[in-house]
């Protein structure tokens, strides 16, 4: 008697936590969307726009729009690692690197033909697959306030060389104005070296890299330019806490020059004041070459290969493809579409686009840390400059933790 | 009329019925399967992993060996963050006995409010080390920070609080021991309340003064108490995350991360979630051989004491 009793309890919890499992019967499609922005985003808006859109054209479905926490990329890697790969996913340029093992295969999707062959480099693997529907073709600089450059004097077409950008900024200071704003707190840091670091190296140095030997001298010249900066007292005092936010901010009132971010950068800063000017200028060479572009593959999506629903989910992309909507979504981040039969808005970037892009003569090359870096590198780059910035560490030492990292994890992945 | 014999009741006791006990294991199965599941099987598999190169997301992995254990004695930034670590267990299990101790003697005495005094003291407690945290975090930070609005507001100049790294360091082993002071006073002031007046009564008539009556009665006879309140604090403290997180998010540079942290920064950031596990398996040793020695010490001095 007593063991049915011991029973019967034991059932009755076991039957009560199984209620709580359940859940109640879902009606439609709900396709999840992991867009990697924040909930105020420009991108975000868009998004809601022609999800709506889609979902008044296809009863029954829903796309769930899911902002990004700030661990985006790591709640993804635990996601992946489950086998939970949501339906659609942002692949912040990792879409063949990190992802591609993942994600289903587009290139035989109606939009394909329209993929910008600028991309190739970044998204297209040697068997001519690409895994992700790019909203823009990233082309990013060194973002300048020309109102504060007017300010002091400085035009910033004349500036081709880091001598240049140095007396520029030694000017901005004297004027009471940040020199060179960054976001400790967000990884600025590691967008310095991203940005410094192409044209630190030579080609055959990057061959090298690429092929697993790391070469030293160039990336101490670079963080030794990063120590000149932060002797000469150029970057914004709140640096270890200051956020991509503050950044922004600081651009739109004046308060800071120069910003080494993508152009999502300039987007923000407008929000707070419309009536600013900004734009980019091509980034000087540390090697003494011309100056140059960066860009790939940044606000790009890809689609879970093992998802229930990736019939809808692509079906989903080709309505995203199309040049009405392909434009808009660039133009809210004032890109450069992702396809090459579409057109966008770069607002305050026109002129900088019309400057440096347009023709073709300024080169572009791609994120550093995506080609001629082991997967892993990126925060390796962050801490060990962000020590020099903050004076923690030498360039000397900063060198070591890179080079022993770039062994580690090159050995890692190879 | 059958007769009925009935055992001598002292005659029950002496025979355990066969499955009286069993019954009641039950009840505790669920437990004991949720605790194998969410500690007892992770455990294992981090010490698994902690032999292979795993990235932490990908369906490949290799075996390794000890690889990533031999990484670890080469590895400067992860000695640097050891020593941190014991700053951070060391420094505010320090700081955390001799306020919560002070806090506890004081507030054991009569003392008008000392019920709202100790609730107040023991209040962050109940927050969440990332509240706390972000409380702190707009405390120190460069620019509309209420410590340098405050020097300002005196002519002073603006001070990167964090930027620092010995500074920080400091700024969380404080920020931590403030947070948890009040568990040591808790634990302190109930081993204060179990020590028996006449011991004191006794002291007063041979004319002990107040210092003396601490030191020959309060402190041997609190020997429980601060094992306790010691191992509680310091695998508090060896484990620190969540404030070092918001605080400074491990910078500048690696210069702030505990192990802790760096097992977070070498899992899902440098994609080595091999050597992360490696990390996380010598950073539970250093707890478990931490814990033992204190307990095992502090025992022993109760036991030279009785």
């Amino acid at each position: 008697m007593k063991s049915r009793s011991v029973l019967f309890a034991v059932g009755t919890v076991i039957a009560l936590a199984a209620t709580g499992c359940s859940s109640a019967a879902s009606e439609g499609t709900t396709l999840e969307f992991q867009t990697g922005l924040s909930i105020d985003a420009q991108l975000m808006a868009a998004f809601e726009e022609a999800s709506s859109d889609y979902e008044a054209a296809n009863q029954g479905v829903t796309i769930d729009l899911i902002p990004a926490g700030t661990n985006y990329e790591a709640d993804m890697k635990v996601r992946l690692a489950a086998g939970n790969v949501p339906d659609i996913l942002w692949t912040h340029g990792w879409s063949l690197l990190r992802y591609s093992e993942f994600l289903a295969p587009l290139q035989d999707e109606p939009w394909a033909e329209h993929f910008n062959p600028v991309l190739s480099d970044a998204m297209v693997n040697d068997a001519g697959e690409f895994f992700a529907f790019p909203v823009d073709t990233d082309v990013a600089g060194l973002i300048y306030n020309a109102d504060v450059l007017d300010q002091v004097g400085v035009d910033p077409a004349d500036i081709v060389t880091w001598d240049d950008f140095t007396d520029a900024a030694t000017l901005v200071k004297a004027a009471g104005i940040v020199p060179i704003a960054a976001a400790g707190k967000d990884s600025g840091a590691g967008q310095l070296a991203d940005w410094l670091a192409p044209g630190a190296y030579t080609d055959d140095e990057l061959t090298e890299l690429a092929a697993g030997r790391f070469v030293d001298q160039p990336y101490q010249d670079l963080l030794d330019l990063v120590e000149s900066w932060k002797d000469q007292e150029l970057y914004n005092p709140d640096y270890s806490s200051a956020s991509e936010d503050d950044v922004a901010r600081a651009l739109s009132s004046g308060d800071a020059a120069f910003a080494f971010n993508p152009n999502s950068m300039v987007s923000n800063a407008t929000q707070y004041n419309p009536d600013v000017t900004l734009g980019y200028l091509p980034v000087p060479s540390i090697t003494g070459d011309d100056p140059y572009l960066i860009g790939g593959e940044y606000n790009a999506y890809g689609l879970s290969k093992t998802g229930d629903n990736l019939e809808l989910a692509k079906d989903f992309l080709n309505f995203l493809a199309q040049p009405a909507q392909a434009g808009a979504l660039a133009s809210a981040v004032g890109s450069i579409p992702g396809m090459t039969n579409a057109t966008s808005e770069l607002g305050a970037l026109q002129d900088s686009y019309d400057r440096y892009v347009a023709d073709g003569t300024v080169p572009l090359k791609p994120y550093f840390d995506r080609v001629y870096l082991p997967n892993g590198m990126w925060n390796t780059m962050v801490t060990s400059t962000d020590s020099v910035i903050t004076g923690q560490s030498a360039p000397s030492g900063a060198l070591t933790q890179v080079k022993s990292d770039f062994s580690s994890l090159f050995g890692q992945s190879n | 009329m059958s007769q009925v014999t009935t055992l001598p009741r002292a005659g029950i006791r002496r025979r355990p019925r066969r499955g009286r006990g069993a019954g009641i294991n039950v009840f505790y199965l669920p437990a004991l399967l949720i605790f194998a599941i969410f500690t007892i099987y992770p455990l294992l598999n981090g010490i698994t992993l902690s032999f292979t190169n795993w990235n932490g997301y990908s369906a490949a992995r290799d075996v390794v060996g000890a690889a990533n254990y031999l990484r670890l004695f080469e590895d400067e930034t992860f000695r640097m963050v050891l020593l941190n670590t014991f700053i951070f267990g060391i420094g505010s299990t320090v700081i955390q006995q001799i306020l919560g101790l002070g806090l506890a003697v004081a507030l054991d005495r009569p003392l008008r409010g000392r019920t709202a005094i100790r609730a107040i003291i023991y209040l962050p407690v109940l927050v969440s080390p990332v509240i706390m945290g972000t409380m702190y975090y707009l405390f120190f930070q460069y620019n509309n920070g209420a410590l340098n609005d405050i020097t300002t507001l005196f002519g002073g100049e603006r001070i990167a609080w964090l930027s620092d790294s010995q500074t920080a360091v400091l700024i969380i082993v404080l920020v931590n021991s403030l947070q948890f002071v009040g568990i040591s006073m808790i634990i302190y002031l109930a081993g204060l309340q179990s020590i028996p007046t006449v011991y004191y009564e006794a002291a007063n008539l041979d004319g002990a003064g107040a210092w003396q009556q601490f030191r020959h009665i309060t402190i041997p006879l609190l020997q429980p108490a601060f094992a306790t309140s010691i191992v509680l604090n310091l695998i508090g403290g060896l484990k620190l995350y969540d404030i070092i997180q918001v605080l400074t998010g491990g910078g500048p540079g690696y210069s702030t991360n505990s192990v802790s942290t760096l097992v977070g920064v070498a899992y899902f950031d440098n994609q080595s979630a091999g050597y992360a596990s490696a990390m996380g398996v010598v950073l539970f040793l250093i707890i478990v051989v931490f814990t033992l020695g204190l307990n095992t010490l502090l025992n022993r001095r109760r036991l030279e004491q009785q």
